[in-house]
């Protein structure tokens, strides 16, 4: 994998972003990172990326929501293929024990819960980036 | 006729219902009516805000859609549905992005909301909109002999919302003053009552229950009006507690401003809501000069 | 591209967009701590609180109890110098704390909370005797009995009501919740 397949995380959680980030790099990834959603789409807004990693429990609330379905209003960065990396369903388990995350209001393309596998995250994110691919040359 | 949407919240249902009642009576007075919003939801207190301040703006804001549905300003008579309602209000005038995603969810309802409307306590109506002035013209029974300890509290005056003055401000006693009573001095008139921690950290808020009722009595109150429900829980209700645990023997008692307002306008004690105190307000019609007030 | 950030950057994170809140000008004058009507409850001053966040002194933040004694009456915030929201950050660690799970279990604070808000997302109103157990479990007998008594007080005089109110169009609220907090079965 080559050094021009950028990477962005989006996420307030440091030592989990240390894990993560440390895999992807090691894959041959450039990754970027962003603790918190208004950097992250300060640097989603400055630089071109190919792929995204969304946490959902940040900042004041579940801003993941947000910041993913702000992206998928934008014409340009509607194109950047989106993967939800969270924990909402521990965080907010007494709210809601047992319950499964609701899809219909998360407009991304793929969602893994922590923690995660490395294997398993690699393979997502190069599935996710060949689909791109597809989807470019068609 | 002046009209406002009315947030009860849900203290106003029962446990505070005589604030409810005296408010509607109080306001009728002066031509103001207060619609209660059909179908409104618990603004959260301060616990949403421990979860997801997403979710806080978001439930708060479907009382100011439904406000703002009907063309009318929002009043609130508790201090922390006013405080959650003020400034929800104002974080979606000033970002767009939470606007939209709060306006995303009220779809759900059928419902949008724009920050085209304004937030008012209760307390601003009779400040603002009737006036002192006007106050003191209907007064029929002026409550005079009386000592009132006003108890502004926080949410009303803190966070800092309009440049107003946080630390000194004077409208609860002009009020007062209004009424023909007198406002004691009263110290500590805007620390805090203690608010939740009467459940989740009983010994500090009994201490904080204890000091405010002290500082009452040292200063000659015979009653301590509030404004606010769970201002007013925390003092009267929760006396007889701080007597036992720190041996002490208050029997003050504790109304709400809308109360004894509506004492001096002559409308009777029973539609005022005045008879289910745990704390007797008995006590404060023998203070008021003869044939003042029946 | 940022570095790992420090303690003080994730609490900042944490409220970033709520108002400026630039922890890190605290100057330590202490106006917070004089101010505070609970600093003599907690373990730990607002003051020195802001301190330890500062100094990145997360295990300590965690462990102490003084985010969950704050009683948001905003005293310090409206007095302080720096600018702080200070009450907001008090927010800003019950919000980690309640996601981490890092809240000790003797405290009531964190369990009321989650009561609280499983109460509206359930019926749309608050409902006092729902509440009850978050907190009354964890009182001794003679706290126990004196909350009994209050409330039975109260009940006499018709202040507690029988039955658990809630919202008529409950499902279109339930359903709002749900694309604020994406989670729930689908409807």
């Amino acid at each position: 994998m080559s050094k021009d397949v950028q990477l962005l995380i989006i996420d307030d959680d440091p030592d989990f972003v240390e894990g993560i980030q440390s895999i992807l790099t090691k894959a041959g990834y450039a990754v970027d990172v962003a603790y918190n959603p208004k950097e992250g789409f300060k640097a989603l807004k400055s630089k071109k990326y190919d792929l995204l990693l969304l946490d959902i429990m940040m900042g004041r609330g579940a801003e993941g929501v947000m910041v993913a379905r702000k992206i998928n209003k934008d014409p340009v960065l509607r194109e950047i293929p989106v993967l939800i990396i969270t924990g909402i369903r521990e965080q907010m388990a007494f709210l809601f024990p047992g319950q499964p995350i609701h899809p219909r209001f998360l407009p991304t393309d793929e969602l893994l819960e922590k923690p995660v596998e490395p294997d398993f995250l690699l393979e997502k994110v190069n599935h996710l980036l060949e689909l791109a691919k597809e989807k470019k040359s068609n | 006729m002046k009209k406002f949407a009315y947030f009860p919240g849900c203290s106003l249902e029962k446990m505070a219902s005589s604030y409810h009642k005296s408010a509607l009576e109080t306001t009728e007075v002066f031509d103001i009516k207060l619609q209660e919003l059909d179908d409104w939801n618990c603004c959260g207190a301060t616990t949403y805000f421990h979860v997801d301040q997403l979710l806080a703006y978001t439930l708060v804001a479907r009382n100011l859609a439904l406000a703002e549905k009907e063309g009318l300003d929002l009043v609130a008579p508790c201090s922390a549905c006013y405080k959650n309602a003020y400034f929800t209000n104002e974080y979606v005038k000033e970002d767009p992005d939470l606007a939209e995603h709060i306006n995303f969810a009220l779809e759900e309802d059928d419902l949008q909301f724009n920050g085209n409307i304004e937030v008012h306590h209760l307390i601003d109506v009779f400040v603002n909109d009737v006036g002192v002035g006007k106050l003191k013209e209907q007064v029929k029974n002026p409550l005079k002999g009386l000592k009132i300890a006003p108890y502004y509290g926080c949410q009303i005056v803190r966070p800092r919302k309009n440049g107003e003055d946080v630390e000194d401000p004077q409208y609860f006693e002009d009020i007062i003053s209004a009424m023909g009573a007198e406002p004691a001095n009263f110290p500590e008139r805007l620390r805090c009552c203690g608010g939740s921690l009467i459940m989740t950290s009983r010994v500090a808020a009994l201490d904080m229950v204890r000091i405010l009722l002290q500082s009452a009595e040292n200063n000659g109150a015979h009653v301590i009006a509030t404004a606010c429900p769970l201002c007013q829980v925390n003092l009267e209700c929760y006396q007889a507690t701080v007597n036992e645990e720190f041996g002490t023997d208050f029997k003050m008692p504790i109304l709400y401003f809308t109360q004894l307002l509506g004492l001096a306008l002559g409308i009777s004690p029973k539609k005022l809501g005045i008879g289910i105190e745990l704390v007797s307000a008995t006590p404060i019609f023998s203070k008021l000069l003869p044939k003042e007030v029946k | 591209m940022a570095l790992k950030p420090s303690f003080s950057t994730e609490i900042s994170n944490l409220l970033y967009a709520a108002h400026g809140s630039p922890i890190n000008s605290c100057i330590q004058c202490g106006t917070c701590s004089g101010t505070c009507p609970v600093a003599n409850y907690m373990d730990q001053s607002p003051r020195r609180l802001i301190g330890m966040i500062n100094a990145d002194l997360k295990d300590d933040v965690i462990d102490c109890n003084t985010y969950w004694f704050c009683a948001s009456c905003y005293h310090c915030t409206v007095r302080c110098p720096a600018d702080i929201d200070i009450a907001g950050v008090m927010y800003a660690v019950k919000r980690y704390s309640i996601w981490h799970k890092t809240y000790g279990e003797d405290l009531v604070g964190p369990q009321f909370s989650e009561a609280f808000v499983k109460t509206i997302v359930r019926s749309g109103r608050s409902y006092e005797p729902l509440l009850a157990p978050s907190y009354m479990t964890h009182f001794g007998p003679k706290e126990f009995f004196q909350e009994v008594v209050t409330a039975s007080k109260m009940m006499l005089k018709g202040r507690i009501p029988v039955l658990p109110p809630r919202i008529k169009r409950l499902d279109n609220f339930k359903n709002m919740i749900r694309k604020i907090i994406p989670l729930g079965e689908s409807s």
